[in-house]
């Protein structure tokens, strides 16, 4: 028997999240200091799973099984392919970051909130591994209770609100994909005697699913249901408006992890589960998903241009860089679909640290209007530095990783649908326009009188900030040189997925 | 009457002795709290045991009046935990507001040899005087307080309408005599499988199944026979209000399942079109309805209504072809058990102190002042919101799976369950924002609960996290307790 390195790797943050509650809450540096210590072991184990997984064999590595709930075929099955061992390890470094950001800004009930990240953690990576639909289902579910607590007691002034919109938007599409799981297991079972054994195994299902097992009307219904779960969790437009509250309310870390890792759930189960399993439906509906793809990359980035509020921006700009996933997605050819994954992952780096550094300066400031700031380049001039060079690679500048996913995406779509793939690509230019344009308020001109008025507070980054944000910066000029490195985990499943996208009938 | 019946009646007996015995310890010794508790708790545990011996074992009792099967055992042991959560949770309410103990544990005991002798019926006769049996001492109980104006008016109110829902049901039950010539439920089974073959159904079996429907409805709470509810649930002591929201309510679907599964069971192509209204109307309105509430005890009344109406869907589902219908909604009622009067107790346990409302406010910052209170109210109000894993989840995707496969407007139905379920989330998170999310009015730390009630919140909370975490091993129960009907 194998070391199950995925169960592992799952459940060590679990461990530590016990290990916090039985600490005394009077001591939070220690909290803080152990709930750090199993996100980076976390950490560790995925990147010697990385290190592990092997590029040429198709389908998925480091299996386990073990049943569950027999009566139904439920079973406890988990296993990793390129695509999702990348998001695995996009996870842990964005957790043990989000963590150790946290140890500053967090003063108040910190061990509800550590135990918050942790269990947030397991879900993340759960969704990433599981098999099982069922378990699938219930990793997505259990993302979202302490994601609800993260904003709503650790948020900003309208916090309530946008944690309950958060909530309500994203149980509305889960409880409907919930039903549509159900369907699917149950049209599998009834073709197969009335057995339930792999009715929910995502392998089995999928293998039915590529010999054109599901009916075409069973395909569209459970395939809309899907969607509108993973489209809410994208988000695509016009299913984003909780997107700019849950972001603007949520804590520094909290925006992190729900751009870095939460809304690429949604393009991950697009990818894994709504397209393989309902290719019929995905073919049908893909030039309409295309369409609100264009729209939300434009839409986001003309809406980024207007926001007073500094993480409103990057809010909005992520719906335009996550609608250049859904575009990649839906296109259906090798190179979008690697540019996809490679946008997921830069947007994650990217606009994880866009909201790292807003956070710095939110800690000094407790504020982010964009027409408060001005100046900031003299008075914090390591944040400047940093914030400029996050800022031109979530802009795409060429060398740096935003812009080879972009490209990619670019480039796969130019056979499908020149027309669309020239004028998402045009909508760099108001990327651009809107990101240069806030760093320019921001960051130089005359310190105004509010930040005057905070004198001596106004300090550059501290250490620790620096070290959340080094890694960052470290892969996405890595990635911006060297796309292959992740590329290359990335060409089975392209294949896999394009087989099993082009499985239309029979 | 032989010797052997009153084998199979044992449970039912020992019920009967342990309330007796609660009066006669109370009478030689008044006043001793103690001695009380022991004779309720340590009795039950003694009725769990002979309900045990019996496990497994089928027969009947006095010609075929009396059914011991694997869904009277079920059943019985689930009213057996009921009983017992309550008479934890009831001492620390009762004693604050000098409100007698004793005669609290023997109505309840009475209430449940009611229920268990409910889930054994094979008789209609004997259903019904099983049912009065539940919601006579529902009535009591409800009017505990009876210093207390809203206790009164809801035990009144309560009252009025069980008594005229009884009067209903009896009368279907006697329509359904007359035109079958037995209060038997396999022979009314048999007689209807008969009448059917011949191609026609008297017109006065509809009667009898519409009075039949609404009697069944009105003690289930379902809408639009709901009326009493919130009243009765608001008013009345709130450990009592626990207790109504379950004992009562699966009490009335112990008669549906032996009622129209297993007498009307030849029927079921005529009465499904109505549970599927029934369903649909009830969960809908009360979980709308539930939204508005600011009272905590109020919106859990109308939630508990929303938690009717998804039960229903498993009689759907039954009555649409699937048997595992069945097995859901026992399933559903027992994970209900644990989740529902966890969150009464935790209303209970703030309420110690006379004079505490029940209002939403009560709970603000409730997580600051008393951590583990807070955490366990949130995963009551998680596991009824149906988020996995908690034993609520697979409450409600068992009763869905089984109307997906089912299909047709069953399929709907489910959707429209989901659809529900989203909405009861912004009420049920509602309060864990009152916990969480907003400071306390006062700095008052709600004063520590005895340590019973503590046992009973951890019996409500484990069994939260099993049912959630190893759905398995009660299926196991479920459906075989869901084969009941030759």
């Amino acid at each position: 028997m194998h070391l199950p390195i995925v169960s592992l790797i799952t459940f060590t943050p679990l461990v530590g999240a016990l290990v916090v509650a039985v600490l005394p809450s009077r001591y939070p540096d220690a909290i803080r200091r152990t709930a750090l210590a199993f996100a980076l072991l976390a950490w560790v184990m995925s990147l010697g799973l990385l290190a592990a997984y092997a590029f040429g064999p198709a389908g998925f590595q480091f299996g386990e099984t073990a049943d569950w709930i027999p009566t139904f075929g439920i079973q406890y099955n988990v296993g990793v392919d390129g695509l999702s061992v990348l998001m695995l390890v996009l996870t842990t470094t964005l957790s043990w970051i989000s963590i150790l950001a946290s140890f500053g800004p967090i003063k108040d009930r910190v061990k509800g909130y550590m135990i918050s990240f942790l269990v947030l953690e397991v879900g993340m990576i759960g969704v990433f591994v599981a098999l099982d639909l069922f378990l699938f289902y219930i990793y997505w579910e259990i993302v979202l209770v302490p994601m609800y607590l993260i904003i709503g007691i650790w948020g900003g002034s309208n916090r309530i609100y946008a944690t309950m919109k958060f909530v309500l938007y994203t149980l509305v599409g889960s409880l409907l994909m919930l039903v549509a799981i159900l369907a699917t297991a149950f049209a599998f079972q009834s073709s197969h005697g009335g057995s339930w054994t792999g009715a929910f195994d995502f392998i089995q299902l999928q293998r039915y699913a590529a010999g054109g097992g599901f009916a075409d009307n069973l395909q569209i219904l459970a395939f809309l249901a899907l969607f509108l779960a993973f489209a809410i969790k994208v988000p695509m437009f016009p299913f984003h408006t909780w997107l700019p509250d849950a972001h603007t309310e949520a804590p520094t870390a909290g925006s992190v992890i729900l751009a870095g890792v939460l809304l690429k759930l949604g393009a991950y189960g697009l990818i894994r589960f709504a397209v393989p399993l309902y290719p019929y439906a995905a073919h049908t509906f893909a030039w309409p998903i295309i369409g609100l793809s264009v729209v939300a990359i434009v839409y986001g980035a003309i809406v980024s241009i207007v926001q007073p509020d500094l993480k409103r921006l990057v809010a909005y700009s992520s719906v335009s860089h996550m609608g250049f996933v859904t575009l990649g997605i839906f296109v259906f050819s090798a190179t979008a679909y690697q540019g996809a994954v490679l946008q997921m992952i830069n947007h994650g780096l990217i606009t994880g640290g866009l909201f790292l550094l807003v956070g710095v300066v939110y800690e000094r400031t407790h504020d982010r209007t964009i027409a408060k700031m001005g100046g900031l380049a003299s008075k914090m001039p390591i944040w400047a530095t940093v914030f400029g060079f996050f800022i031109l690679a979530s802009a795409g500048l060429p060398g740096l990783s935003g812009f080879v996913g972009e490209f990619l995406v670019f480039v796969g779509s130019f056979g499908v649908a020149p027309i669309i793939s020239v004028s998402s690509i045009i909508v760099m230019v108001l990327a651009a326009t809107y990101l240069l344009w806030m760093f320019q308020r921001v960051a130089f001109g005359t310190v105004t009188d509010f930040l005057t008025g905070l004198g001596g507070h106004l300090t550059d980054m501290t250490r620790v900030e620096a070290v959340t944000l080094v890694p960052l910066a470290f892969m996405i000029v890595v990635l911006g040189l060297f796309p292959s490195l992740v590329l290359d985990f990335l060409r089975t499943p392209a294949q896999a997925f394009l087989a099993a996208a082009a499985a239309v009938h029979g | 009457m032989t010797w052997s019946d009153l084998g199979t009646i044992a449970p039912i007996v020992a019920a009967v002795l342990v309330a007796g015995a609660i009066l006669i310890v109370d009478m030689a010794m008044p006043g001793r709290r103690d001695a009380i508790l022991v004779t309720s708790l340590g009795g039950l545990v003694v009725v769990g045991i002979t309900i045990l011996v019996q496990a497994g074992r089928t027969g009947t009792a006095f010609g075929g009046a009396y059914s011991l099967d694997n869904l009277s055992v079920f059943l019985d042991i689930l009213f057996v935990i009921i009983a017992a959560l309550t008479i934890l949770f009831g001492g620390d309410y009762l004693e604050p507001r000098g409100l007698p103990l004793a005669e609290f544990a023997a109505v309840l005991m009475f209430a449940v040899t009611g229920g268990m002798l409910v889930s054994a019926s094979t008789d209609l006769l004997l259903l019904f005087v099983a049912l009065e049996l539940i919601v006579l001492p529902g009535y009591m109980l409800a009017a505990f307080a009876r210093n207390d104006g809203y206790s009164t008016e809801g035990a009144i109110k309560y009252f009025l309408l069980g008594s005229f829902s009884s009067a209903i049901l009896l009368f279907g039950l006697a329509y359904v005599w007359g035109m079958t010539g037995t209060t038997r439920v396999d022979g009314v089974a048999a007689a209807l499988t008969s009448q059917l073959a011949h191609g026609t159904i008297a017109p006065g079996l509809a009667m009898g199944l519409a009075f039949m429907t609404t009697g069944v409805a009105f003690k289930m709470a379902a809408v639009p026979f709901h009326y009493w509810t919130p009243d009765a649930y608001q008013g009345s002591p709130t450990p009592v209000t626990g207790y109504l929201s379950v004992g009562p309510k699966i009490g009335a679907f112990a008669i549906a399942l032996r009622l129209f599964v297993g007498a009307l069971g030849p029927l079921k192509a005529d009465w499904l079109p109505i549970v599927i209204l029934l369903a649909a109307a009830t969960m809908t309105l009360g979980n709308l309805v539930a939204i508005t509430q600011d009272n905590v005890k109020r919106m859990l009344a109308y939630s508990s209504i929303a938690h009717t109406g998804y039960i229903l869907v498993g009689l759907a589902a039954y009555a649409g072809g699937q048997q595992s219908g069945l097995s859901a909604i026992l399933f559903y009622g027992a994970a209900y058990t644990f989740m529902n009067m966890g969150a009464f107790a935790v209303v209970t346990a703030l309420q110690r102190r006379p004079g505490v409302t029940s209002q939403i406010t009560t709970f603000a910052g409730l997580g600051r002042r008393d951590p583990w209170l807070g955490a366990l109210m949130t995963l009551f109000l998680l596991s009824l919101t149906g988020i996995p894993p908690l034993a609520g989840f697979w409450a409600k995707a068992y009763v869905i799976l089984a109307a997906i496969q089912a299909g047709g407007w069953l399929t709907a139905l489910a959707v429209l369950a989901m659809l529900n379920a989203a909405a009861a989330a912004f009420y049920y998170l509602r309060v864990v924002v009152y916990m969480y999310m907003r400071e306390p009015a006062d700095d008052n730390v709600p004063s520590r609960p005895s340590r019973l009630f503590r046992v009973g919140l951890a019996i409500a909370g484990v069994g939260t996290l099993i049912f959630g975490l190893f759905p398995a091993i009660v299926t196991a129960a479920t459906n075989a307790a869901s084969v009941f009907h030759t």
